[in-house]
């Protein structure tokens, strides 16, 4: 009987043994065993056998865990990621076009979407933002329009005491640019509010020091942001401290600190004074809007039902003071006019608001919203389109492969998975791609939008989540045609490459390129309209010479010696003229409106808007008379002619001849009137944004207090240095500051502009991102025709023949594009044109030309690999096989 | 160079290797080493090493005769590749090239200080 070594031992090294060492090395354990048992005995070798097993238990001796002979997957999907990898490397044109554009793609999207996340957000930040309700006025009166985001003083309390789903109303009302002083700092603030004491209750600015209930519950109080509380008090506390204003000449105590108004907030005051103690509070006055008023709303409050109420408030309480001024509420809207309250959620305010020139900060405007939401989903879809045709095509390419595996035995499902995988690799390297460009663009983008956007919300778990959503649907998207069609294929047919080119799969190609032209070519478009509307705005002739205009708004801080300061400017040769006058028709003005009618028509008023100006007005501006006289130099004698526009010769119904015909004006609302005299008509000009239409203006000689001059120079540096000394020479305290007049009216159109950029920039990337994917495409379907082009070309066909062959069918596609994009581009621009109220009509050539761009750009896209296949050599392509 | 390098037990093995030339196999090289060097090897550094050393190509294999005392196991016999051959030159000719560079006064030095 021969001596076995023990037994459990034995096993144990069969177990852990790597099954390709494990025969011979037992082998050599069993003759060492049995050597040592016949030298020196039994339980010796016993033991010795123990020893040398457990000298063998280390890694290069143990079976690996993945095990050797697949016992799990792990090795396959190690396979499959290895020849993935390798296939686009094989690939590396392809791929790299492949992945960039799908990264492009993503990374727009998620720029843009940061952006319209951002635009959504405004006002949420408060904790009732759901409740919160702004009361704005609308109506017709005389057949003006009228908008506005103020409301009458009593409107707030009147809707908290009439209705009891009215939880809390506050108010806030704008305070000019008030100079206020602490010790010896001095600073002008054009962010100051005048609020209800439970203003802090309403919105949800978090205290750093101070009680919101009760900081400004006292008259005479104040609350500020923590930048003005560094910018006054430095270190000190400052709680308690008395701000000095110089004008109007008060003293507020500081009751509170708050944290800056967040960036999305349709308001950004830093100075909040109480209204607690203020006169004009607590007026009774429904014929004068001055206070942005809003409400809490009991939760649940049916916002259309309250608003059905508010006509009945209006009736109440504005129609006796409407009878005051000569007319029932009755005949008041018996004659066609209608005033009411109407309420818009403070949610809405940024984007939904129409209350033109009267809204706290210019807003947002839903419709870019909507233009950019579009523009980065079809983005988005024109890089996943892009993603799947190539992945498609280049799948073609490995029929043999496919062929190969099936033939060894590799089952479907196992293809299946090795389509995906490779797909999630491209995908994946695409999403990290992607991520980085965000990054990297996101602070320029940040310039260009004039937001302040952070990457960091992209990290949060839902839109890390709906990335990887993302992520595994593109996968599936773009994996599932040569995953699912490719995988089925029978292989023998594979393997004589029966389907190099799959009809099904060139009219799914068809239909995809055709998807994104017609993206391309309506992109396009939009492009041409908005430039043609932004430059039609530069070049429109708005009735004044706006270049070579400066203006000096803060002169009137000269006081007494404006007039001095405006005669030493006058003699400085290189300035042509100079008026007084603070109305200035673009860009922050003076304002002012009043009812104005002619003969006794009172009850037929028309709010028009008064400009004070002096004689030098007209010229210096470069505005044109069509009849009568400019005012004369001797301010006293035109104190009650006036000088109108055209449209308030039609208003008015004035006539051909209206120079000497006279015009009443209010000049308070208790029935105070003064006549005017007719004694020059002016031609229109806009004195208002192209977005509203010219109303109609009455001139009053009434110099105001501000300087704008006609300069005839190019050195513009040198003259407002010079003029900077003169206003040194008057010791004020404040620096010298001037503005372009060109600059100011551009600045009226920032928001169209940057719009306009965006969309340019996007636009571009979109078409960039689509050309791509035309590109890969062509050079796809060139390297299958390849053996068709040697043999064309052998048989004597030309480089311009074998360029049209292969982008004939690409280029009808294109065309055929044009007929879905140009009705639906022409509809999206012609919506937003309504916008303006002087706009461009859409011509038939922008048409042809954003038809012939969109071939051109297509057509280069090709010839970069058409031609390249043109001029090879048949050679090449024909030797092998 | 350093695909070339030999560790220390390495080198004993593959020199080994070649001493026993076509009767190297597991417990003949053990047994070789242990008699040459008067050291103990055991199964598990030993086949370590020889399996290092062939994923290394240092060394091929072939599969023996099955014997009677190995309880029908075969055996695996071990010889040197034309690799194996130039890394053990090159490790003997780095090792004379460092043997050459010692100053002779140093080693006299060591020895004398050891004596």
């Amino acid at each position: 009987m021969e001596k076995v070594p023990p037994k459990l031992f034995h096993d144990f090294f069969r177990w852990f043994c790597h099954p390709e060492l494990r025969d011979h090395i037992e082998g050599d354990l069993i003759e060492l065993y049995r050597e040592r048992e016949k030298e020196s005995g039994r339980s010796n070798a016993d033991i010795k056998f123990i020893v040398d097993v457990m000298m063998l238990l280390r890694p290069g001796i143990i079976k690996p865990t993945e095990g050797y002979k697949n016992l799990n997957t792990h090795g396959m999907y190690k396979s499959y990621f290895k020849i993935g990898w390798r296939n686009l490397l094989k690939n590396k044109g392809l791929f790299a076009i492949n992945v960039t554009g799908l990264a492009m793609g993503i990374a727009t999207c998620l720029i843009i979407m940061l952006f319209v996340v951002d635009e959504l957000s405004f006002d949420r930040y408060n904790e009732k933002a759901n409740q919160i309700v702004r009361v704005i006025l609308k109506g017709k009166v005389n057949g003006e329009i009228i908008k506005e985001a103020v409301t009458p003083a009593p409107v707030g309390p009147t809707l908290k005491a009439e209705f009891p789903e009215v939880v809390a109303a506050t108010r806030l009302r704008r305070e000019g640019s008030p100079k206020i002083t602490y010790k010896n700092v001095t600073y002008r603030n054009n962010k100051v509010a005048l609020v209800d004491p439970n203003f802090f209750e309403v919105f949800t600015l978090p205290f750093i020091q101070g009680n919101p209930k009760t900081a400004l519950a006292e008259p005479h109080t104040i609350v500020i942001t923590q930048d003005q509380a560094i910018k006054y008090f430095g270190d000190e506390d400052p709680i308690n401290k008395l701000l000095d204003f110089n004008e109007p000449g008060e003293q507020y105590r500081v009751t509170g600190i708050i944290k800056d108004v967040p960036a999305n907030s349709h308001f950004h005051f830093n100075l909040f004074v109480s209204l607690e103690g203020m006169a004009h509070a607590k007026e009774d006055n429904w014929l004068e809007s001055n206070y942005y008023t809003y409400v809490v709303l009991a939760e649940g409050t049916n916002q259309a039902g309250l608003e059905s109420k508010l006509p009945a408030i209006i009736k109440k309480y504005m129609g006796p003071q409407v009878a005051r001024m000569g007319m029932t509420f009755e005949k008041f809207t018996e004659s066609g006019n209608e005033i009411g309250l109407f309420i818009q959620p403070v949610t809405d305010i940024h984007l939904h608001s129409d209350t033109q020139h009267s809204d706290l900060e210019p807003g947002g405007d839903i419709k870019s919203v909507y233009i950019f939401a579009a523009v980065a989903v079809f983005m988005l879809l024109i890089a996943c389109i892009n993603f799947m045709n190539l992945s498609t095509a280049g799948a073609t390419k490995r029929n043999k492969e496919i062929g190969v595996k099936k033939v060894l035995g590799t089952r479907r499902s196992q293809l299946v998975q090795q389509f995906l995988t490779e797909s999630f690799i491209s995908t994946a390297g695409a999403m990290i791609l992607a991520a980085i460009l965000v990054g990297i663009s996101l602070p320029a983008f940040n310039q260009l939008s004039g937001k302040e956007l952070v990457a960091s919300f992209l990290f949060s778990p839902k839109v890390m989540t709906g990335l990887f959503l993302l992520a595994i649907l593109i996968t599936l998207l773009a994996g599932s045609y040569p995953a699912f069609f490719l995988s089925s294929v029978k292989p023998i047919a594979a393997l004589k490459n029966k389907l190099t080119n799959g009809g099904q799969s060139k009219g799914i190609r068809s239909a995809l390129v055709v998807f994104q032209f017609i993206i391309s070519a309506c992109l396009i478009f939009s492009m041409i309209i908005v430039n043609q509307q932004m430059s039609y705005i530069q070049d429109k002739e708005i009735g004044y010479d706006r270049d070579q205009l400066s203006v000096l708004r803060e002169s009137w801080l000269l006081g007494k010696n404006e007039k001095a300061f405006m005669n030493q400017i006058m003699n400085d040769p290189r300035v042509e003229s100079v008026t007084m006058s603070g109305f200035i028709p673009a860009g922050p003005t003076n304002m002012s409106m009043t009812g104005v009618y002619t003969g006794r028509q009172r009850e037929s008023f028309r709010r028009t808007t008064l400009y004070d100006i002096d004689e030098q007005y007209i010229p210096t501006m470069g505005m044109k008379l069509l009849a009568g006289r400019n005012f004369s130099k001797d301010s006293g004698s035109d104190s009650s002619n006036v000088i109108i526009n055209e449209t308030a010769v039609k208003i008015f119904e004035l006539g051909e001849d209206p120079v000497g015909k006279a015009l009443t004006a209010n000049t308070n609302n208790n029935g105070g009137t003064r006549s005017l005299t007719v004694i020059g008509v002016i031609k229109d000009f806009h004195f208002r944004s192209l977005h509203e239409t010219i109303a109609p203006l009455i001139m009053l000689n009434n110099p105001s207090r501000g300087l704008i001059i006609r300069t005839k120079t190019k050195e513009m540096a040198g003259l407002l240095s010079s003029i900077e000394d003169k206003w040194k020479a008057f010791h004020v305290e404040e620096p010298f500051s001037y503005a372009l007049l060109d600059e100011l009216y551009n600045e009226t159109y920032l928001a169209e502009q940057k719009m306009g950029n965006i969309l340019k920039i996007f636009g571009a990337l979109t078409i960039f991102v689509a050309c791509l994917g035309l590109f890969g495409l062509v050079t796809f379907t060139a390297e299958q025709r390849i053996k068709e082009i040697g043999i064309r070309k052998v048989l004597g066909a030309n480089v311009r023949e074998i360029v049209s062959l292969l982008s004939r069918d690409l280029i009808i596609l294109v065309a055929i594009s044009f007929v879905v994009a140009f009705p639906f581009g022409s509809y999206l621009m012609d919506k937003w044109l309504q916008d303006f109220s002087y706009r461009i009509d859409i011509q038939w050539w922008v048409y042809a030309l954003a038809g012939i761009a969109t071939l051109v750009i297509a057509f280069l896209t090709m010839s970069f690999q058409t031609i390249k296949s043109a001029l090879a050599n048949p050679v090449e392509s024909l030797r092998s096989e | 160079m350093k695909k070339y390098q030999l560790g220390e037990f390495e080198e004993v093995v593959m020199l080994t290797v070649g001493i026993l030339h076509l009767e190297a196999y597991g417990v003949s090289i053990k047994k070789e080493i242990e008699s040459r060097l008067n050291r103990n090897v055991s199964v598990g550094a030993l086949q370590t090493a020889l399996k290092r050393l062939e994923d290394k190509g240092y060394l091929k294999s072939r599969e023996g005769e099955a014997t009677e005392e190995r309880a029908g196991r075969p055996k695996k016999y071990f010889q040197i590749t034309a690799l194996g051959k130039r890394a053990m030159e090159h490790t003997k000719s780095t090792r004379d090239e460092l043997w050459s560079a010692i100053p002779k006064m140093a080693l006299n030095l060591k020895i004398v200080g050891n004596w």
